[in-house]
């Protein structure tokens, strides 16, 4: 077999492939709603927690420790810490995946989709699932020194005060699209 | 018709049946109403059989004559395949505008990609092989352009019926066992065409009973109602919010590019 050949033959079996992905399990497909009340308690409850976790997480914490503590309990600490910063990548990971789903779901229901906004976001999307398995292998791996939580946790909880105010906008806009919608469809016909 | 071996000829029967129950179900359960294209296409390939089966007796199946009128005719049956795809995806889309703008995109870009690669694969041998050039050339093409289709389906979490789901699911698999049977077909028939020339002839209507048997469970139980297209929301927030989400997803994207970097700072 050519090199022609052996190409269309791998094409063919890479569209196999495809095709037994794609058509795969149907009943674990993302629903197409997004609860919106759901994602803003949740942001609200990660918010809550961030100044004890910056406190717990601050470098001077760290420092103090070291200065008084066995090594054991310092090495434990670090463990701690790293299971932590993966925790917060986690977070972050779900912070990116709920606005990317919700972009998705606003953009099937749209009547018209900018190719070029949904393939930015497909190239966001691309790149940030492919730094974020990087930097958990190596948290996993402990080839990576524990970053400064204490900075980081206020990074991210600025962030989450700002999506949770986006996701409350987002939300609040859908929900008067939808009641818009609903009342031109039912042209006044629900309303005693 | 005589110079198939009985196999074949058997083979061809069992395709012809499934198709005949097909249409039936088709007409039955009230399909052809919603899938007219695919019902045409189900009818053009019965008629296909019977076709084939006149040509083959009145001229053989190793006449040029015959030969080239079997391809015509296989050209009316994929020209029906890819209208009745393109319905079935647009009855899926309905609902979806602004997704069906992106998936008609989509399918020129893939086919087009597809067109070229085959053309640079098959560079000079269209003059010994044009037919069969040309079949599995438009088989890729379409595989392809369904299963990005599909994938964009999967993508923006586009609910397809399952019986719309096992009729597209057919044609490609369909497709893509025609293009490896045909991909390995032309490697062996530099060396020993007449020694494999049985698994030939069978191979593809084998796999187009598999689909057939497929397709008649899909349409055993009458097809999905469409859901009452709802209005739209307002083409100004997709507009307005996509770009703003497209700003938060940038930002998480340097959070995290951020976290590489305090992650590399030394303690």
């Amino acid at each position: 077999m050519n090199f022609p050949l052996l190409l269309l033959f791998g094409f063919a079996v890479l569209l196999m492939l495809l095709l037994a992905w794609v058509l795969r399990d149907p009943r674990k497909l993302p629903q197409p709603d997004v609860d919106l009340g759901y994602a803003e308690d949740l942001d609200r409850r990660h918010v809550t927690y961030f100044p004890q976790v910056r406190q717990a997480m601050a470098a001077e914490d760290s420092a103090f420790l070291a200065s008084r503590a066995s090594q054991a309990l310092t090495r434990r600490v670090q463990r701690e810490r790293r299971k932590i910063a993966l925790v917060y990548l986690s977070c972050l990971r779900g912070d990116f995946l709920k606005l990317w789903r919700l972009a998705r779901v606003l953009a099937s229901m749209a009547p018209q989709v900018g190719a070029a906004q949904e393939l930015e976001r497909l190239q966001l999307a691309l790149a940030f699932s492919w730094r974020y398995e990087m930097i958990r292998m190596k948290f996993l791996l402990g080839f990576a020194p524990v970053p400064e939580l204490g900075s980081l946790s206020e990074v991210v909880s600025r962030l989450s005060i700002r999506l949770e105010t986006t996701m409350k906008d987002i939300g609040e806009r859908a929900a008067l699209a939808a009641k818009l919608t609903s009342s031109l469809d039912g042209r006044g016909l629900d309303t005693p | 018709m005589g110079s198939f071996p009985p196999y074949v000829r058997v083979l061809w029967a069992c395709s012809a049946l499934l198709q005949l129950i097909a249409l039936i179900l088709l007409f039955a359960k009230g399909g052809f109403r919603k899938l007219p294209f695919f019902t045409v296409y189900v009818a053009l390939n019965l008629c296909q059989v019977a076709f084939l089966v006149c040509v083959y007796s009145i001229w053989g199946s190793d006449s040029p004559r015959g030969t080239t009128l079997a391809w015509c005719s296989e050209c009316v049956t994929l020209l029906a395949q890819a209208l009745a795809t393109t319905e079935i995806l647009k009855v899926t889309l309905r609902p979806y505008q602004g997704i069906w703008g992106l998936v008609w995109r989509a399918l020129a870009f893939t086919s087009t990609f597809v067109v070229l690669i085959v053309a640079l694969t098959t560079r000079g041998a269209w003059v010994s092989a044009g037919w069969f050039e040309l079949n599995r050339g438009y088989h890729l093409t379409f595989a392809a352009a369904v299963i990005a289709c599909l994938l964009l389906f999967r993508y923006y979490s586009v609910q397809v019926p399952a019986a719309y789901k096992m009729i597209l699911g057919g044609f490609c698999l369909y497709s893509c066992t025609e293009i490896l049977i045909h991909t390995v077909m032309q490697s062996l028939a530099k060396k020993a065409f007449y020694a494999y020339e049985p698994i030939w002839q069978s191979a593809p209507t084998v796999s187009f009973i598999v689909v057939l048997f497929i397709w008649v469970a899909a349409l055993w139980k009458p097809l999905p109602i469409e859901a009452p297209e709802a209005a739209p929301p307002s083409d100004s927030i997709y507009q307005r919010l996509s770009p703003e989400i497209n700003e938060r997803l940038r930002e998480l994207n340097e959070k995290l590019l951020r976290l590489w970097r305090l992650e590399a700072r030394p303690q």
